[in-house]
């Protein structure tokens, strides 16, 4: 048999193998018990051993199974998704101290994927990915203070940017009837519990 | 046909509106916080005290189920609420006695975060056993559990609750610990007990009332003090030679500093409603007994709870991380 | 029998009556709204109409609430069909089969399969709900711990059929899947696993996040990224009524999936979770179509929908009989039943006759009105692919961010969102299928549960697998599910090697 290799299902190897490996180090904080008395770690150890043994298996396999290549990674592509990593994690850590509100909630959580989201949509190749998560988080940070009006224009403006085709005139029709709707069914009809306009 | 919860609870009884405060409040909905999922003894019991609590108030009262970690979610956000009498909290054994012992990271004082306003409700435990397990008296129990070689199984609606703390405590008095089977909440545990696939089970009155009266399963025991009104045929484990008192318990609470013209007009309110012989009635069916405190003896009996449940929880050795 | 007659004629005289086929067809058309829209589940909804039923006579309430929980089922298929957004588990199933029939013009029949098999299998089990309720719950409650750790072992392995590519790589997902259940409050000692201190994960990690993301939002990507297979999809919308030959397909599929989600309805924690994919994979190995699953099986979609609203109906059962609520919807109707001041349990039968009968008859009515909303508004639904994807993609997400929002009023489950979004994309381009994962999650901590307590009731004894009958046999059948799983996977290895 000679190599083949599929990349993909290497790939998906190496990936459930890490996570078998980080899952089994966390594991470590919870005590095994006894077949009688399991403890809160006995199920994790079994599930983690047999997801890294079939994490070995599918990598095995991709050895023999390809060529599966995946699709091509520019220099752009990897370098924006660096950037854009760095960009969340900095953003992550740094929010806080600028404006007390990142502070507040999971309000770090969301600049952070933003930022990150934003730096790793200027590769064209991962646009719509970027673009698209970024739009949720905004809604994210958007929603509580800034309230159900605005967290709804803003995700769908910004998931607007992801596709090339939009017309200004398409995008405030979009924005008009959505924004109706939305209103009719989430606030008239089911009454959830959000601030309609923003908080100070 | 509009069905949304402010059309459902403000139009009919917004007709029947209370005079308001002077500051005027309550100015908007009041928002009550339930720490526990829809459909169990906690909500159920909100939801009985919040229908006439609106009429009085005339402003909705709006059931909020925030469930989690030993309800310590719901009440962590109760206590960051502004306390200004619009947010309040079904306060409870769990979140107010027991999780404070359980949980080392709580991000909240069971005592100084909160205002407690009045204890609606308390009510016992209650042992109770599969009918063709043999066991109708806690000498019964004592007898099969020394004698059985492997002992007897004790089924409870979760690790950490009330009734678990039960179980250990009966096992410590009886020398032989108890094989303690936790279920998901009471629901999936009593059907193991109507099954037979555990003989036995320690349940709060409200969740169990219903299948000992319709004989699915016995009562061999209550927790209580003296014999519950509802079920006067049922000794108390006291009775039976165990000391052993323990009462869950569900009350009213809302942040810290709530104005005192806030609290004295929720207390009296809440007074009032559980003196109404419909609502007593509907308790009484559940199993528990209306609450009589004042604020300032709700807060100490919270505080005698917290003080009790300390030891217990550490001994039982049920830990949460 | 006759008199099983004559208490259905009662029962349908109060289900009939003007009031109470009012707000059974309100109960109907509001939960096929929540059920269309992602996130809001019955759960939500009915927790929020529970007051508004305190001022209704008790029957009328609970025909209304039920109304509610199997129009939810309904309307959750259309959206897993049209946008592969499923807002349930149960749904999880119907976007294999349904959205890849959706991509090929065949949406309307997919909707109409999945409506027709509904108020199919939803009147045979009402019908069995009615004639042998008690006996059933007999049935349900000689499963013990051990039974139901080797039903769901039998599940895990049969959500492994629910993969289009490799074996090893599904069931690497579905283990995945477990591990991510593992997150939150151990049961059995309260203690928090894999939480990382956050108090949002102690209650364990959110369903509808990971199904909005993984499925809806990676989806949206994934089709902006090919515009060429949006212009494919809205270029195909083919006739909405089922083929001659689609009907020949379709029906024994139906007949199965009924009896499967009939049978599987009546255990409490979690049975009804299984019902819809244990029928998926007895179609996939049984039915005619066989050979097009993964394209579009119009079985796929047959099977698996008459399955969850036939366990839907049956799952009413423990309640009735015993008072005791089978899953979440039912706590509800506990509550609101108490709050009514009626004790549900054995005597209801007896003590509340108008209750029990009205109840089981309005479950038929309900199903036919379901059925009489449903048909038409295929038609609109099937138009709403024909709206220019840069319209709906913008729209999807709204509907998905509100949806994940007002499940706890958290903005944690939406960044939750973000996260399953990106990792969907990323199995998407690994070709590993969120399908068996999210199996793997649902039915992971029942699992566990399960194990454990079979385990501390044996005394650490593991034989009391096999020597209980009723899991023997599950054992067994998931032992030869194995076998015929990875026999095909032998033969495909073996024409491959011919080949290369």
């Amino acid at each position: 048999m000679q190599l083949k290799i599929s990349t993909k299902d290497v790939l998906s190897g190496v990936f459930l193998i890490l996570v078998a490996v980080v899952g089994l180090y966390l594991n470590q904080d919870h005590s095994l018990g006894t077949a009688r008395r399991m403890g809160p770690g006995y199920m994790p150890m079994m599930t983690f051993y047999l997801l890294g043994g079939l994490g070995v298996w599918t990598l095995l396999i991709g050895l023999f199974s390809g060529p599966d290549p995946l699709e091509k990674w520019t220099g752009q592509d990897v370098g924006s998704l660096l950037a854009g990593i760095a960009a969340g994690a900095v953003t992550y850590l740094v929010a806080p101290s600028i404006w007390g509100f990142f502070g507040q909630t999971y309000n770090a959580v969301g600049v952070g994927i933003l930022a990150g989201m934003l730096v790793f949509a200027i590769s064209p190749g991962w646009r719509p990915l970027a673009i698209v998560c970024a739009a949720v988080a905004v809604f994210g940070l958007t929603l509580e203070k800034g309230g159900f009006f605005l967290a709804l224009t803003s995700l769908m403006l910004l998931s607007c940017v992801a596709d090339r085709t939009h017309t200004l005139r398409g995008v405030a029709g979009l924005l008009a009837f959505m924004l109706a709707l939305s209103w009719y069914v989430f606030i008239h009809e089911l009454d959830i519990r959000v601030n309609l306009w923003p908080v100070l | 046909m509009r069905l949304t919860r402010r059309a459902a609870l403000g139009v009919p009884l917004l007709g029947l509106a209370a005079p308001a405060l002077a500051q005027g409040w309550p100015a908007q909905p009041i928002r009550l916080i339930v720490p526990f999922a829809p459909g169990g003894t906690t909500d159920l019991i909100a939801r009985l005290v919040a229908a006439p609590l609106q009429e009085r108030l005339g402003q909705p009262v709006v059931i909020e189920n925030r469930p989690g970690a030993g309800a310590t979610l719901g009440s962590q956000m109760a206590a960051q609420a502004a306390p200004d009498g619009h947010t309040l909290l079904l306060s409870n054994i769990a979140s107010h006695a027991i999780s404070p012992a359980l949980y080392g990271n709580l991000r909240y004082d069971a005592l100084r975060d909160f205002t407690h306003i009045a204890l609606l409700t308390l009510n016992p435990s209650v042992i109770v056993a599969n009918p063709r397990a043999g066991i109708g008296s806690m000498a019964d129990l004592a007898r099969i559990h020394r004698e059985s070689p492997r002992g007897l199984d004790m089924a409870s609606s979760g690790a950490g609750s009330s009734n678990h703390l039960l179980i250990v405590r009966l096992g410590q008095m009886l020398g032989r610990e108890i094989n303690h089977i936790p279920f998901r909440g009471a629901g999936p545990a009593m059907t193991a007990v109507i099954g037979g696939q555990v003989p036995l089970m320690s349940d709060s009155l409200p969740s169990a009332a219903a299948h000992i009266r319709q004989g699915s399963v016995r009562a061999v025991a209550m927790s209580s003090a003296e014999r519950h009104p509802a079920f006067p045929e049922v000794a108390t484990l006291r009775e039976q030679g165990f000391d052993l008192v323990t009462n869950s318990w569900f009350g009213l609470s809302g942040p810290a500093r709530l104005p005192a013209p806030v609290v004295e007009r929720l207390a009296r309110d809440i007074r009032e409603i559980l003196a109404r012989p419909d609502i007593r009635a509907r308790f009484a069916e559940i199993g528990g007994a209306p609450g009589a405190f004042s604020p300032a003896e709700f807060t100490a009996f919270i505080a005698a709870e917290l003080a009790a449940w300390a030891p217990l929880v550490r001994e039982s050795g049920a830990q949460p991380d | 029998m006759e008199l099983l007659l004559s208490n259905l004629a009662h029962g349908f005289g109060v289900a009939l009556s003007l009031q109470n086929l009012t707000f059974a067809l309100l109960g109907a058309l509001i939960g096929t709204a929540i059920g269309v829209l992602p996130g809001i589940g019955p759960v939500a909804t009915i927790s929020l109409l529970l007051p508004i039923t305190f001022g209704l006579p008790a029957t009328t309430a609970i025909i209304m609430l039920a109304g509610i929980f199997y129009g939810a089922q309904y309307g959750g298929s259309t959206t897993s069909i049209l946008l592969n957004l499923p807002g349930e588990v149960s749904s999880v199933v119907t976007t294999l089969e349904g959205y890849k029939m959706a991509r090929n013009g065949r949406a309307g029949a997919a909707l109409a399969i999945a409506a027709l098999g509904s108020f199919f299998a939803g009147s045979v089990a009402t019908i069995l709900v009615a004639a042998s309720g008690p006996l059933l719950t007999q049935v349900a409650l000689s499963f013990g711990p051990a039974d139901y750790f080797s039903l769901m072992l039998l599940g895990l392995i049969i959500a492994c059929v629910l993969a289009q590519g490799s074996v090893v790589k599904a069931i690497g997902m579905v283990v995945l899947g477990v591990a991510l259940g593992l997150v939150g409050t151990d049961v059995q000692t309260g203690q928090q696993r894999f939480t990382f201190g956050i108090p949002e994960l102690s209650d364990g990690i959110g369903f509808v996040p990971i199904a909005m993301g993984m499925f809806g939002i990676a989806e949206i990507i994934l089709n902006l990224e090919r515009p060429e297979a949006r212009s494919v999809l809205k270029s195909k919308v083919g006739s909405l009524w089922l083929t001659k030959e689609e009907w020949v397909r379709a029906t024994p599929a139906v007949l199965r999936g009924t009896v499967v989600g009939s049978f599987l309805g009546i255990l409490p924690g979690g049975g009804a979770s299984l019902a819809a994919f244990g029928s998926y994979m007895m179609e996939r190995k049984i039915s005619r179509g066989r050979n097009e699953f993964g394209k579009g099986a119009i079985e796929g979609v047959a099977g698996p929908e008459s399955a969850n609203n036939a366990a839907a109906q049956t799952s009413f059962i423990p309640l009735l009989t015993l008072g005791i609520p089978s899953n979440a919807v039912m706590a509800l109707m506990v509550g609101a039943l108490i709050i009514q001041g009626i004790q549900p349990g054995p005597r209801m039968v007896e003590a509340q006759p108008d209750l029990f009968w009205g109840l089981i008859a309005s479950m038929w009515v309900g199903n036919l009105m379901l059925l009489v909303i449903n048909l038409p508004m295929i038609g609109m639904w099937v138009k709403l692919l024909q709206v220019p994807y840069k319209f709906l993609y913008p729209s999807i997400l709204v509907f998905c961010c509100i949806g994940v929002y007002s499940l706890n009023n958290n903005v944690f489950d939406v960044y939750m969102t973000v996260l399953f979004t990106v990792f969907g994309y990323m199995c998407a381009k690994l070709r590993l299928e969120p399908a068996p994962m999210l199996i793997g999650f649902v039915l992971g901590p029942m699992m566990e549960e399960h194990l454990r307590r079979a385990m501390l009731l044996s005394r650490g004894d593991w034989m009391v697998f096999v020597q209980r009958p009723i899991s023997a046999t599950m054992l067994a059948i998931a032992a030869f599910a194995l076998v015929l799983m990875a026999l095909p996977n032998i033969r495909k290895g073996k024409d491959q090697a011919l080949a290369g």
